[in-house]
C-alpha cells in the first residue's frame, strides 16, 4: 500500500490507514522499570490525545520518545509527573506507575510525585533570582538539606552539570545573562538538586546550539546511572546517540518501542521505518 | 564614481508622507515643551515669592497673606501686604504624611486584589472584579471627596476611630492615640487617598502577573512547589520592579490629588497634633487658598502659591527619579525581564 504522507503540525492528518493497533510487542524485556504506563488513555474534553499506551520506562537508562509533532509525546511525558492535571478538561484512564505505585491513585499528592519525577523544559526557564538561588530553589522549598550545606550543595550540583568553573565567581548574578546552553544546564542542576528518581526532558536541546547540545547530552549520559530519564526529541540522531531505548509515537498511539539500536536498524512496523528514514515527520 | 543607477535612487517622499512626518515629529516634542514651559512659567511667577520668603518658606508653618486694610509696603524690592508671611512647612509635611498613609493603606489591598484576580479566581469572577477596578479608577475625585466628608468621615469618627484610639500605648500602635475629632483630618485623608490609588496599583500589578510566562511557573511546579511557593519563587520576583513602579504611580497620584483631599482634611494649615487631626496638603491649599489669594493687590499671595506648586512638582520629580534609580539597581542584582522601563 502506497501512501503519500504529509503530517501537519497539529498531527491531524488521517492519511495513514487507521486500524486497530495491537499493543507493541517488544516491551516485555524491561525488568523492574522505574515507571510504567499501563492502558493509559488521555484526552482533553472530547478530544482523545493518547490511546491505550503500554510503556515501561527502564531504570538507570534513557528512554527517548520520538514521533511527529502532535503525536502525543509531550502529553505523555507531562502525564508522568502530573503536569497535565491543571489543564482544562484533562481526563485520564489507566495507570502510571512509579516503582509500582499508581501516581494517579487515591491519596497521592501530585507535589510529591513532581518532587520525585523532575522535569526540564524545551526552553531554559531559570527563576528570577541569583544563579545560586536557582540551584537551591527546590532544596530550600523541600528543606532536604540544612542551611549550612547550601554553599557546598550549590557547588556540587553546578559542578555536576559542568557549570561550576563558568559561574563560580558570579553565583550572585542573574541567570539571564548566561548563554542559552548555560541556562539549560542551570535548569538541569536545579532539577537534579532535589535528587529525583526520574527526570523528564521535553526537547531540552531544541533551542540550543550544537556545542551546548553536546554538553547537555554528555551530562544526561553521565547522570543516567543515578536518575532514570525520559526524553522527548525531534532529533533522531540525538535519540540514537544517547537513548538506551526508543519509543515511536504516532497519532496518539505508541507504535513501537525497543532498544534504540534495534528500533533504528530493524523496525518492525512500516510507519516506524518510514518515520525513522525521514520519509515523513 | 557614483554612476546614475536608474530605478535605485531614493524616491522623494510624497507630500502626505512629509506632512505626516512633520506632524509626528512635533507631537513627539510637545510633552517636552509643555514640561519646560510649565516649569519656566511657575519659576518666573514664583521668583518674587522666593526672594521674599527665602529659606523661611521651608522652615515656617505660618501662611498669612497679611492685612488687606493697610497699604502695601515694599521689602527687598518685593511689594507685599503688612504682616504677610508665607511658610509651606506644614503643607509639605501634610502632603508627604497623607500620601505615605495612602500607600500604606492602599498598597497591600491593591496587591492582594491583583494577586487574587490574576491567580486565584475563576476567569469570570476575575473579569467582574477587574471591571470593578476600572470603574473605581473612573470615579471623579470630587465624588471620592464628597463621599469621604459626608459618609466615610463621620462613620469612622463615630465607630472606628474611638476604638483605634484605645489601642495599647506601645510603639507603632501609639500613633493611633489622641483626640478623635470629627472625621475630617489626616487619617481620613489617608484612607480616602488609599482607596483612590488602589485601582492603578491593582490594575498594573494584575497585568504584570498575567505577563509572567507559563514556562517559568511550570518550572517551579515541576519541582513540586505548591501554588504559594511557586508564587513566591517566580511571580512575586518576576513582577517586583514593576510593582514598585506601580506603587510610585499610586504615590504620584496621592501626592497630587487635590479636591478629594481639600474636602476631607479640614483644610487647616497646621501640623496635625495626632493622626485624626485636621491638616492640609500642597495641592489642597492651592485650590482652597487661590480665591483669597486673588484678593491680594500685591499678587504676592498668588506668587507664593506658584512657589509651593513648584515644590510639589519637585517632590513628584524626586519621587519618580528615586524610584527609577532604585529599580535600576535592583534590576542589576537580578536582571528582571519586566519593569526595567517602568
Amino acid at each position: 500500500m502506497v501512501c503519500h504522507v504529509t503530517v501537519t503540525e497539529s498531527g491531524s492528518s488521517r492519511i495513514l490507514p487507521s486500524r486497530e493497533w495491537a499493543p507493541a510487542a517488544t516491551h516485555g524485556e524491561v525488568a523492574d522499570p522505574a515507571m510504567q504506563a499501563a492502558t493509559l488513555t488521555i484526552g482533553f474534553g472530547a478530544q482523545p490525545v493518547l490511546s491505550s499506551i503500554e510503556l515501561p520506562l527502564a531504570c538507570q537508562s534513557i528512554t527517548a520518545l520520538v514521533g511527529p509533532s502532535g503525536s502525543g509525546k509531550t502529553t505523555f511525558l507531562r502525564s508522568l509527573n502530573r503536569m497535565n492535571d491543571k489543564v482544562r478538561h484533562f481526563r485520564l484512564s489507566g495507570r502510571v506507575e512509579l516503582y509500582g505505585h499508581d501516581i494517579y491513585g487515591r491519596g497521592v499528592d501530585p507535589l510529591v510525585v513532581r518532587k520525585r519525577v523532575g522535569m526540564v523544559f524545551q526552553r531554559p526557564n531559570p527563576f528570577p533570582m541569583s544563579i545560586r538561588d536557582n540551584v537551591l530553589a527546590g532544596v530550600k522549598v523541600h528543606k532536604v538539606a540544612p542551611r549550612s550545606s547550601y554553599h557546598d550543595l550549590a557547588e556540587t550540583h553546578l559542578a555536576e552539570v559542568g557549570l561550576w568553573s563558568a559561574v563560580a565567581d558570579r553565583l550572585s548574578d542573574s541567570p539571564y545573562r548566561l548563554s542559552g546552553g548555560q541556562q539549560q544546564l542551570l535548569c538541569l542542576a536545579r532539577a537534579l538538586a532535589v535528587s529525583p528518581d526520574v527526570l523528564l526532558l521535553d526537547e531540552p536541546t531544541s533551542s540550543l546550539d550544537p556545542v551546548s547540545t553536546e554538553a547537555v547530552e554528555a551530562l544526561l549520559v553521565r547522570m543516567k546511572e543515578r536518575v532514570s530519564m525520559v526524553i522527548v526529541t525531534h532529533n533522531l540522531a540525538q535519540a540514537r546517540r544517547i537513548a538506551d531505548r526508543t519509543a515511536f509515537f504516532y497519532e496518539g498511539r505508541l507504535v513501537e518501542t525497543g532498544p534504540t539500536e534495534a528500533l533504528f536498524e530493524s523496525p518492525k512496523r512500516n510507519e516506524t521505518a518510514r518515520y525513522l528514514n525521514g520519509q515523513f515527520g | 564614481m557614483a554612476a546614475e543607477a536608474p530605478g535605485l535612487a531614493r524616491a522623494k517622499a510624497r507630500k502626505p508622507a512629509r506632512v505626516l512626518r512633520a506632524f509626528v515629529a512635533s507631537a513627539a516634542v510637545i510633552p517636552l515643551v509643555a514640561l519646560v514651559a510649565m516649569v519656566a512659567v511657575l519659576l518666573v511667577e514664583a521668583l518674587p515669592a522666593i526672594s521674599y520668603s527665602g529659606f523661611g518658606f521651608f522652615t515656617s508653618g505660618v501662611w498669612d497673606i497679611g492685612s488687606l486694610y493697610s497699604n502695601a509696603v515694599r521689602t527687598g524690592g518685593v511689594l507685599h501686604l503688612v504682616g504677610a508671611q508665607y511658610g509651606a512647612l506644614w503643607l509639605i509635611v501634610g502632603t508627604l504624611e497623607s500620601s505615605a498613609l495612602a500607600l500604606v493603606i492602599g498598597f497591600p489591598i491593591a496587591y492582594g486584589a491583583a494577586v487574587t484576580i490574576a491567580e486565584r479566581l475563576p476567569r469570570r469572577l476575575a473579569a467582574v472584579l477587574s471591571l470593578c477596578l476600572e470603574v473605581l479608577a473612573g470615579i471623579p475625585s470630587v465624588v471620592f471627596g464628597l463621599w469621604g466628608v459626608l459618609v466615610l468621615g463621620p462613620i469612622l469618627a463615630r465607630d472606628v476611630y474611638p476604638t483605634l484610639a484605645k489601642l495599647p500605648d506601645v510603639p507603632v500602635l501609639d500613633v493611633f492615640r489622641g483626640e478623635v475629632g470629627s472625621g475630617e483630618g489626616l487619617l481620613t485623608a489617608g484612607i480616602v487617598l488609599g482607596i483612590m490609588i488602589i485601582p492603578i496599583i491593582a490594575a498594573t500589578t494584575r497585568d504584570l502577573l498575567r505577563q509572567v510566562p507559563t514556562a517559568a511557573k511550570e518550572g517551579a511546579e515541576a519541582l513540586g512547589m505548591t501554588k504559594r511557593e511557586t508564587f513566591k519563587t517566580v511571580q512575586a520576583r518576576w513582577i517586583r520592579s514593576g510593582v514598585f513602579g506601580a506603587a510610585v504611580l499610586g504615590l504620584g497620584r496621592a501626592l497630587g490629588e487635590t479636591i478629594a483631599v481639600a474636602l476631607v482634611t479640614g483644610s487647616e494649615i497646621q501640623n496635625p497634633t495626632n493622626i485624626y487631626d485636621t491638616m492640609t496638603t500642597i495641592a489642597a491649599t492651592i485650590v482652597s487658598q487661590l480665591d483669597s489669594a486673588l484678593t491680594d493687590p500685591t499678587h504676592l499671595a498668588v506668587k507664593s502659591l506658584a512657589e509651593v506648586a513648584l515644590v510639589l512638582l519637585l517632590i513628584t520629580l524626586i519621587v519618580n527619579v528615586a524610584a527609577r534609580l532604585l529599580v535600576r539597581r535592583s534590576a542589576r542584582d537580578v536582571a528582571l525581564p519586566v519593569g526595567a522601563g517602568l
